[in-house]
């Protein structure tokens, strides 16, 4: 099969991988680059449990090929989680019980770490909308959004401003 | 759930578009947002040889006003468009109607043209576009035409662009001193609705209404336009009574969908009911709605 | 005090990382993807499968139909005892002569990659001779319909006949009789199943990756099914993204992608996609109630008198008949009524499968009683919360024998106050306070459902703790876990009879190379079960260790104490030992501790482990609770929000009250997909028609209203030494019930809203239409 080279920018890293074009670009990161952290949980674009954020935005992974990530600056879970221990939004879903089985869990953190990083105080129904495309089957959402609504509340009292990206500002 | 195989182009110029579509003709798809293309090439529903990728030509990309006309280029995204202070203010239906389309990723690939090509019955945006009697820049490699919103969508998942065209962009007048209002009723928040409605109402001086616009989806294959209760509205004083006599005009007989989920009474029940909170909205946004 | 604490789950750092081993996360060297074709018929006679093309595609290493299963291999069979034979239902891996629901595993592909797999299948050639579809249990019993199977479409019919009912009707003041129907829908977890399996030709031994559940009874089937030793075969569970009753049954592919990997003696993985999974899961709900319930001038309920009709689909699976079982049995809920009828009827029909799902047979039984009650209360007069008031078993009355029976085991409630929780539950909800009717010309309705659910049922569950030098322990647990929090719950346990701080324990499950025998997780179960096979080993831990002490220092063992993970003395201010020293001094072969040598000098120090198999009492542990619910309904169009729900319940005692509570939240989401939204509709042809994400709805964050859960420790269960009571089902199961009641009091309507799901065209259809009005 006619295989393409993709060059990609992957959690600030620069990778290539060669793929089919049928290949979507949740299923190259999983199996080209071994980031297994993102989850497929219906390859048809309705659960989030792939959604990860390219070029500053929350993306379905499996909405995408891989061929189309030319260029593209990628961050997935891994990315979005510290070297050691776990980031304010993932330690504050601990905190509140917004897991249960973990399988959409890095939809969710991606989409939260895409809203805090662009408002970092969220109304309680911005918070609920930016969740509004993830499906968990267990924990009924609301541990989720309490760990969302504490730590808009953290900044809040810490008065946070919106993360200064280099993406933010490319254009 | 693998697509079947299929070639990959990713053109940045319009020509080097149309040049690949010329070349591979019925065996091509263009690619826009993907969010319904994906799906159905993941269900091996869609099985082009040929994937023509337009997210790399900047020019289908874009808002521009000039002179109240704006001009939306078809790969514009629906999230850019939903944050858009230029559509929030001179195209509030758009807005509105953007906010039931899917969710914050869905609609961070999803483009405008694309939904619009794709005419969905239940979608939201063509609705929106009849409502505007907005204008669809067709272009091929034969060059552009022009047609109207009405002409453009003909029937559930079908339109007017032939092979090797695609939408490049949509343009509408921007009309002053209007109000818009748009209400739907889905399962779900996000999904495909039931029965949609979209109105547009101008007020004269005297706070008549001098212009009605009423839209109704996902009834039928097409958005049905509601002259008649336009008609009864215009010339008069709003009122929600007037609204609630007017939306009775609703020509029920042209609803056609009908299933086991969603049947065709229920799809009648509820549409004046809908109709009716769309115009009151649209009335309450020129700030005339009297009780 | 490690029982009884809130404390953060220890599961939960890998999977907010993006760690989590999902089974789709492994691979092996030279490993090779299967998938599975499935007959694209509901109902057909097998003519030819053709195979050449499929077989010429490069990357395709096999493709294995029916003729390559081995010659005599048993059906999968019924792991739980039904009330009749259900032999001739049961399902082969792959469809032999005949396919009887769409989804049906024909042939298993296996290729380089899961992409060129379904290629290929696009290439097998199937000659099938369709055969009308039967898709309704009504049309399926009816005299000339077509036969799904050649012993009939009846599988079963069975029930019991209680006291006197029909002297019960005939005496009668006031008797209510409708139909409440629950709509086919099932667990969807969200990651779909998988497994991945590796013959190690030369060792002789199996490693299957991706089970979970029943990981030792799939186990010993497989071994059954395959003609091979128990302990020849290891299945291992992942991390699993939920199972809610329906994953880790023993499924087709339990056996089809082993039976491949020994085939082509490569690792062969299979990953389930999700419009498979829509075929292939167990279905569940599906059933059809008649209900007559009859009540004396006082307000006492005088009998049930109750048909129920479902439809199993197109094979028996593991569960049997499990789900009409437990509605049968548990049908009289809370109430103290002698006189009981149950007729029930089992069918097959061209469709999937069915088994459990979280909360099986009592969503459905709950709803079909409860909406009848609030029905009587309204031909009686009586206030609907005064009426079940009344009829509530009394504390005194505990424990309360049914007398129906579910699965051979006897149906009884061990103990509980219902009315107590009753009071604190509709006290705390201000049930009884007056409430604005009409908000905005939306309707307000409240609604309740009282309930018992069963928990901690089946036979027994195994656990081995050992505890290293270090003074870290190790518990391996004969259940598994897909994402309930056990690595959690069962650390506490251990955490707090050994006195070692949760960060030294871990807990191990879902494997049957590290533990003999296992039950595993079904029927809110294992922090009952699992959990005092825990206690009950960390206890016999404590014994051995303080035993050890007393031998080898030489005091007394009433001297002895454990406390902070080591050996105290008195009040002594350094401890005599830790647990980790005496750990190493019973480790085989220490000389530090001097035994009797037994015979052959063979050292008899066998470490600091205990393994514990904990028998469970066949009835369980009884929960009580009350769901509550004020929903709004906009009569224009039948939408419906939900305002406020709450579940109060009496668990008995709370290992750890945030994972209670996440129990209960998220139980109710699925309870409130049953009851709005999530339906598996068939058309004629016997075609499943909501067979994605986009038809098939799952309740998002939109659907969620505010749930408050009111957690009891009153009344401990009798029947385990914890005094815990299972708490995974009590969610969802009294959703459908007290939301659809809450609803027709909105409305004001006697009639209506007893079908499932309710979504906005049934709320108007209860109303009546006023169509152009």
């Amino acid at each position: 099969m006619n295989k393409r080279r993709v060059d990609l920018t992957v959690n600030n890293r620069a990778v290539s991988m060669m793929v089919e074009p049928r290949l979507s670009l949740a299923d190259a990161l999983r199996g080209e680059l071994g980031l297994t952290g993102t989850h497929l949980g219906c390859e048809h674009g309705v659960c989030g449990a792939c959604t990860i954020i390219v070029d500053s935005d929350p993306v379905r992974g499996c909405l995408m090929l891989a061929v189309q990530a030319e260029g593209a600056e990628i961050v997935t879970i891994e990315g979005a989680t510290p070297v050691v221990g776990l980031s304010e939004i993932q330690a504050a879903l601990r905190e509140f019980h917004g897991l249960q089985c973990g399988f959409c869990t890095p939809g969710m953190v991606m989409v939260l770490h895409h809203l805090f990083s662009n408002n970092p105080v969220p109304s309680d129904s911005e918070i609920r909308e930016a969740l509004s495309g993830q499906l968990c089957r267990c924990t009924g959402y609301q541990g989720i959004v309490n760990a969302a609504k504490a730590v808009a509340a953290r900044h809040m009292h810490q008065n946070v401003q919106p993360r200064e990206t280099s993406q933010d500002h490319r254009e | 759930m693998k697509p079947a195989p299929f070639d990959y182009f990713a053109p940045t110029t319009l020509e080097e578009v149309f040049e690949l579509l010329n070349r591979y003709g019925g065996d091509a798809r263009v690619i826009a947002g993907g969010q319904s293309l994906v799906p159905m090439l993941a269900l091996r529903l869609a099985r082009p040889e040929v994937v023509v990728d337009l997210n790399r030509v900047p020019s289908l990309s874009g808002i521009t006003e000039e002179d109240g006309v704006l001009r939306i280029g078809a790969m514009t995204r629906q999230a850019r468009a939903l944050a858009s202070d230029i559509i929030g203010t001179k195209l509030p239906l758009l807005h509105q109607g953007l906010l039931n389309v899917g969710h914050p990723p869905t609609r961070a690939r999803g483009t405008l043209g694309g939904s619009i090509s794709h005419a969905d019955p239940a979608a939201e945006t063509p609705m929106v576009m009849l409502a505007y009697g907005a204008k669809m820049v067709i272009a091929g490699s034969a060059g552009e035409r022009t047609v109207e919103a009405a002409e453009f969508t003909l029937d559930t998942f079908e339109t007017c662009l032939e092979d090797g065209e695609i939408l490049k962009e949509i343009i509408v007048e921007a009309s002053a001193d209007e109000g818009t209002g748009f209400s739907e009723l889905a399962r779900r928040r996000g999904d495909f609705a039931m029965v949609s409605a979209a109105a547009r109402i101008r007020l004269d001086a005297d706070g008549r209404c001098a212009e009605a616009h009423l839209m109704i989806g996902a009834v039928a294959p097409v958005p049905l336009r509601c002259d008649a209760v336009a008609d009864a509205l215009v010339g008069t004083q709003l009122t929600e009574r007037r609204i609630r006599d007017a939306v009775r005009l609703i020509d029920l007989n042209s609803f056609s969908f009908d299933n086991a989920e969603v049947s065709l009474a229920y799809r009648r029940h509820i549409a004046p009911t809908l109709a009716s909170r769309a115009l009151a909205q649209a009335v309450g946004r020129t700030g005339g709605l009297r009780t | 005090m490690a029982i009884g604490e809130p404390i953060v789950r220890v599961e939960d750092e890998r999977f907010l990382r993006g760690e989590g081993r999902f089974i789709a996360d492994y691979a092996l060297p030279r490993m090779v993807e299967a998938h599975i074709l499935r007959s694209p018929y509901a109902h057909a006679t097998i003519r030819s499968i053709g195979l050449d093309q499929a077989l010429a595609l490069p990357g395709v290493h096999a493709v294995l139909t029916c003729d390559d299963l081995p010659e005599g291999l048993p059906p999968i069979h019924c792991r739980i005892p039904t009330h009749g034979d259900l032999s001739p239902y049961l399902q082969y891996p792959l469809a032999l002569g005949k396919v009887r629901y769409v989804g049906e595993p024909v042939a298993v592909i296996v290729a380089d990659t899961r992409a060129i797999a379904e290629d290929a299948a696009e290439l097998v050639e199937l000659d099938f001779d369709p055969l009308p579809a039967v898709t309704d249990p009504a049309a399926a019993l009816a005299a000339d319909a077509e036969q799904v199977h050649e012993a009939g479409n009846l599988a079963g019919r069975w029930g019991f006949d209680l006291g006197d009912v029909s002297g019960a009707l005939e005496a009668a003041t006031f008797m209510v009789s409708d139909r409440f129907s629950i709509q086919r829908h099932t667990a969807m977890p969200m990651e779909t199943r998988g497994l991945l399996a590796y013959y190690d030709v030369g060792r002789g031994l199996l490693d299957i990756y991706g089970p979970t559940k029943v990981v030792h009874t799939n186990r010993n089937l497989l071994a059954t099914m395959l003609r091979m030793g128990e302990a020849e075969i290891r299945m291992i569970e992942p991390d699993v993204g939920g199972s809610f009753g329906a994953r880790g049954e023993f499924y087709p592919e339990d056996f089809l992608i082993p039976f491949a990997a020994i085939k082509l003696r490569r690792p062969v993985r299979w990953i389930e996609d999700r419009v498979e999974h829509f075929a292939a899961i167990n279905h569940s709900r599906d059933c059809v109630f008649d209900v007559t319930v009859a009540a004396d001038a006082d307000g006492i309920i005088t009998a049930f008198d109750v048909k129920l009709v479902t439809d199993m689909g197109g094979y028996i699976r593991t569960h049997g008949d499990v789900v009409p079982s437990h509605a049968g049995a548990s049908f009289p809920g809370p109430y103290r009524v002698r006189n009981y009828r149950l007729d029930a009827m089992t069918v097959m029909t061209n469709k999937t499968p069915t088994g459990t799902y979280r909360a099986p047979g009592m969503f459905e039984a709950n709803f079909a009683r409860e909406r009848a009650i609030d029905r009587l209360a309204q031909k009686m007069g009586m206030e609907r919360a005064e009426l079940r008031r009344k009829n509530l078993i009394l504390p005194e009355q505990m424990p309360w024998h049914v007398g129906t029976e579910s699965v051979k085991r006897p149906t009884i409630f061990d103990s509980g106050n219902f009315p107590l929780i009753f009071d604190r539950a509709t006290d705390a909800f201000g049930w009884s306070l007056p409430y604005q009717r009409e908000v905005d010309g939306w309707k307000r309705g409240r609604g309740m459902c009282a309930l018992v659910e069963p928990s901690g049922l089946g036979p027994f569950e195994g656990v081995r703790i050992e505890v290293d030098q270090h003074g870290r322990v190790q518990i391996f647990s004969g259940s598994s876990n897909q994402g309930q929090g056990h690595e959690t719950v069962l650390a506490q346990i251990a955490s707090e009879v050994l006195t070692v701080p949760m960060e030294k324990v871990r807990v191990r499950h879902g494997d049957t190379g590290i533990i003999t025998f296992g039950g595993g997780t079904y029927a809110s179960r294992t922090a009952i079960i699992g959990g005092n096979a825990v206690y009950s080993a960390s206890i016999s831990v404590r014994t051995k260790a303080l035993d050890a002490a007393s031998r080898r220092f030489g005091i007394p063992v009433e001297e002895l104490d454990l406390r902070e993970g080591a050996i105290w003395h008195g009040l002594n201010n350094e401890p005599v030992a830790k647990i980790g020293d005496i750990a190493r001094m019973l480790m085989p072969g220490n000389q530090e501790i001097l035994q009797t040598p037994s015979a052959g000098n063979i050292p008899d120090n066998d470490g600091l482990v205990v393994t514990s198999y904990v028998r469970a009492v066949s009835a369980g542990a009884a929960v009580f609770a009350v769901h509550l619910a004020d929903v709004l309904v906009d009569p224009a169009t039948g939408e419906t929000r939900v305002e406020r729900y709450m579940v109060a319940c009496d668990v008995g005692r709370q290992i750890n009250p945030m994972i209670v509570e996440g129990q209960i939240v998220g139980g109710v989401a699925q309870g409130l997909g049953g009851t709005f939204l999530e339906e598996l509709t068939y058309n004629e042809e016997g075609q499943l028609t909501t067979g994605t994400f986009t038809d098939y709805l799952m309740p998002n964050i939109y659907d969620m209203p505010p749930v408050t859960s009111l957690v009891f420790e009153e009344s401990p269960a009798t029947t385990n030494a914890l005094g815990v009571k299972g708490v995974g089902e009590v969610g969802p199961s009294g959703v459908a019930a007290a939301v659809g009641n809450a609803i027709a009091d909105a409305l004001g309507t006697s009639v209506g809203l007893n079908t499932l799901p309710l979504t906005p065209q049934r709320v108007i259809e209860a109303i009546g239409f006023e169509v152009g009005a």
